[in-house]
């Protein structure tokens, strides 16, 4: 095997500090999902009969929103890959891009988010009303406060990158928020199933 | 293996359309539960992988993420599982 392909890098993208963050998210939403599983041992019944007035076809289109909003978010990190000399302008030109069309998908993601809160509230459904309610509005708005901040991120990188502020030499700020976006699809990729689908 | 970007995001894509279908079309059983919990693995990887970046970092930081998602989709997978008494 050739070594030069096994050589792994020393450290992950981005500030180490995010991925002190990303660690504490992981347990804390970690412990969420499995609270969730073993509560719904306690009545079956109750958590399949509530998980009936969730919209799944929501939670599918904020899930495709989120998978290529990150794929926008890769795309705009790699555009600084050689970006060195003339290069960095149209370098940030194109994340700029990226990162408008992530931003947007962000955004659509909370309008379709606060649009299933309303029908859930509409119904008079709170967090006192069920401990499946319980677990799903606590997981999903707390899960929103995320998108929100990540959407806020991304929006104060692209405006670094309209000053041309970015370069294959210093990236490193668009690799921070670009693997804190990241986190918000891995954990929505788990809220899915697991308090959408598994009945 | 080498993958692309727009490869890993069509995978995920057509997982996400697999557990659409399962749920919209009511197939969820006991054996499809299992499957959907290892492509909601195989997807959480590719994240991880792919889109954070960890493929080609030291593998001390990168088997954080994988122990985080192993650990949380058996427990769910135990939840599921286990007899009820």
């Amino acid at each position: 095997m050739n070594k030069a392909l096994s050589i792994k890098e020393p450290y992950p993208p981005g500030d180490f500090a995010i991925w002190i963050v990303i660690y504490i998210e992981l347990v804390t939403f970690g412990l969420m999902f499995i609270g969730y599983a073993f509560s719904r041992r306690a009545d079956i019944a109750l958590f399949n009969t509530s998980q009936l007035l969730l919209n799944q076809t929501a939670g599918f289109i904020d899930t495709l929103i989120l998978i290529t909003s990150s794929y926008f978010i890769v795309k705009a990190v790699n555009s600084f890959k050689n970006a060195r000399g003339e290069k960095i302008q149209s370098a940030n030109n194109l994340a700029s891009k990226w990162l408008l069309a992530a931003i947007l998908f962000g955004l659509m993601f909370l309008v379709n988010k606060l649009l299933e809160f309303s029908a859930i509230f509409s119904q008079g459904i709170s967090l006192s009303t069920n401990t499946f309610f319980m677990f799903y509005l606590l997981l999903t708005m707390f899960h929103f406060m995320h998108v929100s901040l990540g959407t806020i991120i991304l929006f104060n990188i692209r405006q670094r990158t309209k000053k041309d502020g970015y370069s294959a030499d210093d990236s490193r700020g668009i690799e921070t928020g670009g693997v804190y976006w990241h986190l918000v699809d891995l954990l929505w990729i788990i809220l899915f199933p697991l308090v959408y689908i598994i009945r | 293996m080498k993958r692309s970007v727009e490869g890993v995001w069509a995978v995920l894509i057509i997982f996400t359309i697999f557990a659409y279908l399962l749920g919209e079309l009511k197939l969820v059983n006991t054996l499809l539960v299992g499957i959907l919990l290892i492509t909601t693995f195989i997807k959480g990887q590719l994240v991880i992988d792919y889109f954070m970046g960890l493929k080609n970092v030291q593998l001390r930081y990168s088997i954080i993420p994988t122990l985080w998602l192993s650990i949380v989709l058996s427990s769910i997978a135990i939840a599921y599982y286990l007899p009820i008494k």
